[in-house]
This record gives C-alpha cells, sequence and structure tokens, in this order.
C-alpha cells in the first residue's frame, strides 16, 4: 500500500457495499500503523472474504479529515457500517476485540 | 494550553517531547490512553494547530526507515515487504565475542547485522572449533530457521562488534510465510553458505596456513567495511581451527611483506591488492558466490504490488496468493 500519497479505498467482493466498511487512520510507516495494516490485512483475509471496505487514511498526510473523524490518537480503526459504528484503537494485535468489535465470531 | 494537572497526569506520554515543547489536548482515560500506555499509539492528533505530532518511538522508526537500509538483505527486499518486516525488528548491539547461539539450543531470534560480523563455529569434542560460515551486513544470522530447522548447529558468535536487527522466531516465520522475496533472498543467501562451508572444508585441507589467514582478513575486512579491525591471535585460532603459534607465525609473515600490520589484536589492511595476491583462491570462490542468481528470481516480480489494478483487493498488494 501506498499511504502517503493519499487515502486510498480498498473494496473486496462484488458485494462491497454489503460488507463492512472501515476506516483506518495511520501515521505513515510507523511501527504500530504497520502492525495494525498487517493484523487488519489478515483478518480480512481470513473472516471478510465476502466483502469489506476499507479506506486507508494517513494523518500525517490528512490530519484534518482524521480530526474532522474525531480521531485523536492512530492508528485507530473506525467501522462505518452495518451499525453500530465502532472505533478500537491501537495496533490491532488483539485479534478477538478486533473480531468482536467488527461483529464477527471469534 | 491544559492546565498543570493535566500535564502531570499525561506524564506517561512524554508530552514535551512529543511535540518540541508543546502539550497536545489528549482524552484522559478511555481506549486511547490504554492504548497510550501499551505503546500502540504513533501519533497523537491536535485540534488546535491541525496537525499530527509523532510520539518519540514513531519518529526514530520513520527518520530510520528513510535513511539507508544497512543490511543488504534487508536492502534487497522491495520497499513494502521491507516496511512490513519493520514493525518486528528492534535494534541490538553485537557485542565482541557474544554468544548468539550454542549448538543445540533453539534459535529464539535470527539477527540482520547493519556493521560488525558473526562467526558461526563448528564444536567439536575437546573445546576445537572451526569456522564454517561468517556473516555481516550482507546476510543474516539464523538461516537454519528458516530452512525448518529451529535448532543452531552451530555457535555463532560476534567476532566484530556493531549493530543488527532482530526479529523473534515465530515473527520470522510467519514473515517467511508470507514475503516471498524474503524467502528468495534467504534460499540465496543459505546457498552462499553452504557453499561457503564447502569451501572452507576444502580448504582447511589443502590450503597453507598463511593463505587461509590472508583469505579470512580479507572477508572481514569486506565485512567489516574499515581498514583497522580487532581479531585476537586467540579468536583467528579458533576460526581456522589451528594452534595460536601458527596464527602467529602467518600473521608476522603476513606483516613482514607489509601486507598488513598486527598489534595486540588490531589489525589494519596496509595493502589489499598484494594481501589477495597471498590469499588462496578460496577468497575470490566465496565472494562470488555470494552474487549468484537463483532460478526462482523469476517468480519475485509476482509479489510486487500492483499500482495500477482498480479496486484492488488489499490482499493484492501485501499477501501472498493462497
Amino acid at each position: 500500500m501506498h499511504l502517503k500519497k493519499k487515502a486510498k479505498s480498498r473494496r473486496s467482493g462484488a458485494a462491497a457495499t454489503t460488507g463492512v466498511v472501515m476506516r483506518l487512520y495511520v501515521a505513515g510507516s510507523a511501527p504500530n500503523s504497520i502492525k495494525a495494516i498487517a493484523n487488519l490485512e489478515a483478518i480480512c483475509q481470513q473472516h471478510l472474504q465476502d466483502g469489506f471496505e476499507l479506506e486507508v487514511i494517513d494523518v500525517l498526510e490528512f490530519p484534518l479529515r482524521a480530526l474532522a473523524d474525531g480521531v485523536v490518537v492512530t492508528p485507530s480503526l473506525a467501522k462505518i457500517s452495518p451499525s453500530p459504528a465502532v472505533r478500537i484503537v491501537g495496533n490491532l494485535s488483539d485479534r478477538s476485540n478486533v473480531l468482536r468489535a467488527l461483529g464477527i465470531g471469534a | 494550553m491544559p492546565s498543570k494537572s493535566l500535564e502531570r497526569n499525561l506524564s506517561f506520554l512524554e508530552t514535551g517531547r512529543v511535540a518540541n515543547g508543546r502539550v497536545l489536548r489528549l482524552v484522559r482515560s478511555g481506549p486511547e490512553r490504554r492504548a497510550l500506555e501499551s505503546g500502540q499509539v504513533d501519533a497523537v492528533l491536535d485540534a488546535a494547530t491541525g496537525t499530527a505530532f509523532l510520539l518519540p518511538g514513531a519518529r526514530r522508526a520513520l527518520s530510520s526507515a528513510g535513511s539507508r537500509i544497512a543490511n543488504s538483505l534487508l536492502a534487497a527486499l522491495p520497499r513494502e515487504d521491507y516496511l512490513h518486516l519493520l514493525a518486528e525488528l528492534e535494534a541490538v548491539a553485537l557485542t565482541f565475542r557474544g554468544v548468539l547461539y550454542e549448538p543445540g539450543e533453539p534459535i529464539r531470534h535470527v539477527y540482520f547485522p547493519n556493521d560488525g560480523q558473526v562467526s558461526q563455529l563448528m564444536v567439536m569434542a575437546a573445546r576445537k572449533t572451526l569456522e564454517v560460515g561468517l556473516t555481516g551486513h550482507e546476510g543474516m544470522v539464523g538461516v537454519s530457521l528458516a530452512q525448518g530447522v529451529e535448532l543452531s548447529p552451530v555457535r555463532a558468535v560476534v567476532q566484530e562488534s556493531g549493530s543488527a536487527l532482530r526479529m523473534g522466531a515465530v515473527s520470522f516465520l510467519e514473515a517467511l510465510e508470507r514475503c516471498l522475496p524474503l524467502r528468495y533472498e534467504l534460499s540465496r543467501y543459505a546457498y552462499a553458505q553452504l557453499s561457503q562451508a564447502r569451501q572452507i572444508a576444502a580448504c582447511t585441507r589443502f590450503h597453507h596456513v598463511e593463505a587461509r589467514l590472508a583469505c579470512r582478513l580479507l572477508r572481514a575486512h569486506d565485512s567489516v567495511r574499515a581498514d583497522e579491525f580487532h581479531l585476537t591471535h586467540e579468536f583467528l585460532a579458533e576460526m581456522l581451527g589451528i594452534r595460536r603459534v601458527g596464527i602467529t607465525n602467518a600473521a608476522s609473515a603476513l606483516q613482514r611483506r607489509k601486507l598488513i600490520s598486527y598489534s595486540r589484536g588490531n589489525i589494519r589492511i596496509l595493502d589489499r591488492k598484494g594481501l589477495r595476491a597471498a590469499a588462496c583462491e578460496c577468497y575470490e570462490v566465496v565472494r562470488k558466490l555470494a552474487r549468484v542468481p537463483l532460478l526462482m528470481s523469476n517468480a519475485v516480480p509476482a509479489q510486487t504490488p500492483d499500482q495500477s489494478a482498480p479496486a484492488a483487493s488489499i490482499t493484492a498488494g501485501v499477501l501472498l496468493p493462497a
């Protein structure tokens, strides 16, 4: 992924709009941000093959966007839909916590 | 500016260093604070200035990620893969004579030296040893783990102090599974190491001590990237599998020919060209081995992220296909 250039959207599967929609806020390629991306990739590959939409936002490039979304620290993952909206802070290494927040059975 | 009490409450954050003396507004509890306390935060956003401030650890990592990669094996990886590995790597010092592995013991970490050298010694009965491999900035210590063997077959000893990036065995095996370029680089390096051991076996049997010592000093010179380095007679004797007096005689002969100067373990290369002429053929053979391409190099471009693919799956960029 090339996070520094701009925020990027990634979709998987034809039914992306009915899948999980997420935003991951990272600080470039800082260690916890890389870990968060790697951890989320693994979860998406294993559990969300049916469809998901992930937007990765680099707060070093787009701080105002992150602030407007209420982000205080990075990495932060926001699940936008399906409701309820949930936010997880940290490098997403606690997989069961992430799965629970995303509404996926651990 | 927040109150002094809030500043005190945020002392774990080292806020003064976060933002050049500016203290940031932060929540005092909740998941953000827990993530901060567990070291899982890279940056803090300041609503007052509309800016993201990196925490010290993240700033250090980003500045080192932007600089030249000292280890050639890591430097050969695509940047994306390197950055993934960087998250699992920690900087450690390599201390002279420090033992990284003993024979038969589990490999807990692999080491990518930035500089310095690590010698791999076969340990025989009666404590006799012979160096069967040497790793510097061009390689990795712990290659047998990449081949599925978790116990070290050799003693790995730091022979020239320096620094390295190390990775825990579990993280390394996971990285190996998902990163084809790393597997390729390690296959190439494992081949070079095996060939090096074969060459050393023949060299030990057929070549004179003086030529072997010249060869060994040239390899140290290549790896350390400095004209002067530290190698005691005792250590050289352990490496070449001969008695100390044999090293003393051979080093004196090289010194008389003004190829090196040698004093209390400090070796200075005076005439590299002359030293190459004095060395056995093994130096050139081993040097060329490190550059032998493998057939599987054809598979590597498939791992490179396809930037032009529209709406690509997140797995397309980084993870291996199943």
